[in-house]
């Protein structure tokens, strides 16, 4: 059986992950100026994917977009189930309640084609 | 009779034997034309996560009534993970392989998610026992569920776990040897350890099982601040062919695939592309 494996590598995996992606401390033995390297990559990868899903989002934000997504990820660290639907959904979220992005305009179906 | 009932020991342990597919690129829905004009596309691969089995795109219908084979490529298996697999992504792996009649399937020796975050990423292992005996039980869950055989690719990774006790070689060869998995050696992968980490191309490629071999991946990236990102937006360096071409030396690979997945050029700049790597195949 391999729980005892599985508890260990548990832990090492979630130390990291928390070290990339949320505001957790370099693992003992990382080079902390790869972690950092990583951790650009891995925000920049997130971001290239909202972008491309929400471009209306980005497009309205402009220069914002970057700062104010790498903002939101460091809060909000994408959890696991969380689809890249949802992750951009609530970036737009986000931005709206900060007053950063205009509340999208209630669409009408009749008037959808103008 | 004694000659004709003997086996040799891959046929003991139940080995497929890998088909030739020849040179093949990644279909993507943004190159989709593309992927179906390019002359000699023998073989292509989909993102699994990003099929529907009963909605499969037009272009990938297609190309298997042309007799392309299309081979289902996961990326969220999370292997390497220390959570148990998950039994749905492995069920859609194989309808897929079955709805696509693949010959194969693949994933990553990585893990994409633990303690709750997801890192939307291929994130590499540690080299290490533990990490091994987890990826192996899981690989063998996995094998259970699937109606074809799995192969499986090393990723590229920025950062080292600390206190390795094995090389990537040694730890995919036992890989290998423990769950009769077959690889997939991405060379731009390989490429980007030896740059990143220090990894000994050659000795990687004496120490894996090159017999078990699947098919190569081959993609672009770039260096950035003294580190090689493996982007799939740039073009392939020579320095990736080099690295083909010192597989190649060893062996013939049954076939080698072109990945791109984003800043998509013109048909040509794909073609010269896959020119290139039918020349170091030779």
């Amino acid at each position: 059986m391999t729980g005892p494996q599985r508890e260990r590598l548990a832990a090492a995996q979630a130390e990291l992950l928390r070290a990339l992606l949320a505001d957790g401390a370099v693992p003992p033995g990382f080079d902390p100026e790869r972690v950092r390297v990583e951790k650009r990559a891995l925000l920049a990868k997130r971001r290239g994917i909202v972008a491309v899903l929400r471009p209306d989002v980005a497009a309205e934000l402009g220069d914002r977009f970057r700062p104010l997504f790498d903002g939101y990820a460091a809060a909000h660290p994408k959890e696991v189930g969380t689809r890249f639907r949802e992750d951009a959904a609530r970036f737009a979220e986000w931005a709206i309640a900060r007053g950063e992005l205009q509340p999208p305009k209630k669409k009408r179906w009749w008037r959808r084609a103008t | 009779m004694a000659a004709a009932t003997r086996s040799t020991e891959g046929e003991r342990k139940g080995w497929w034997h890998v088909e030739k597919l020849g040179v093949g690129i990644g279909w993507r829905p943004e190159i989709d034309l593309t992927v179906e004009r390019l002359p000699g596309v023998d073989f292509v691969e989909v993102v699994a996560e990003n099929l529907h089995v009963g909605h499969l795109p037009e272009s990938v219908l297609l190309l298997r009534e042309r007799g392309v084979p299309v081979l289902p490529h996961a990326v969220s298996l999370s292997l390497g993970g220390a959570e148990p697999v998950d039994a749905h992504r492995v069920a859609h792996l194989g309808a897929l392989a079955e709805a696509l009649d693949a010959p194969l399937v693949s994933d990553h020796v990585c893990f994409v998610r633990a303690g709750g975050l997801d890192s939307g990423h291929l994130m590499p292992l540690p080299r290490t026992r533990d990490a091994l005996d987890v990826l192996v039980a899981n690989v063998k869950a996995a094998q259970q569920d699937l109606p074809v055989p799995l192969a499986l690719e090393n990723v590229a990774a920025l950062l080292d776990w600390p206190d390795g006790e094995l090389t990537e070689g040694q730890f995919l060869a036992e890989l290998v040897e423990r769950t009769d998995c077959h690889l997939l050696v991405d060379v731009a992968n390989l490429y980007a350890n030896a740059r990143n980490l220090g990894t000994d191309v050659a000795r990687f490629l004496d120490e894996i099982p090159l017999e078990r071999l699947a098919y190569v991946h081959v993609a672009g990236g770039e260096e950035n601040r003294g580190v090689y990102h493996d982007t799939h937006a740039h073009a392939v360096l020579p320095e990736v062919l080099d690295v083909l071409a010192q597989l190649r030396a060893r062996v013939d690979p049954p076939g080698v695939l072109l990945e791109r997945d984003d800043d998509y050029p013109a048909d040509a700049e794909l073609a010269a592309e896959l020119a290139a790597i039918r020349a170091v195949l030779g």
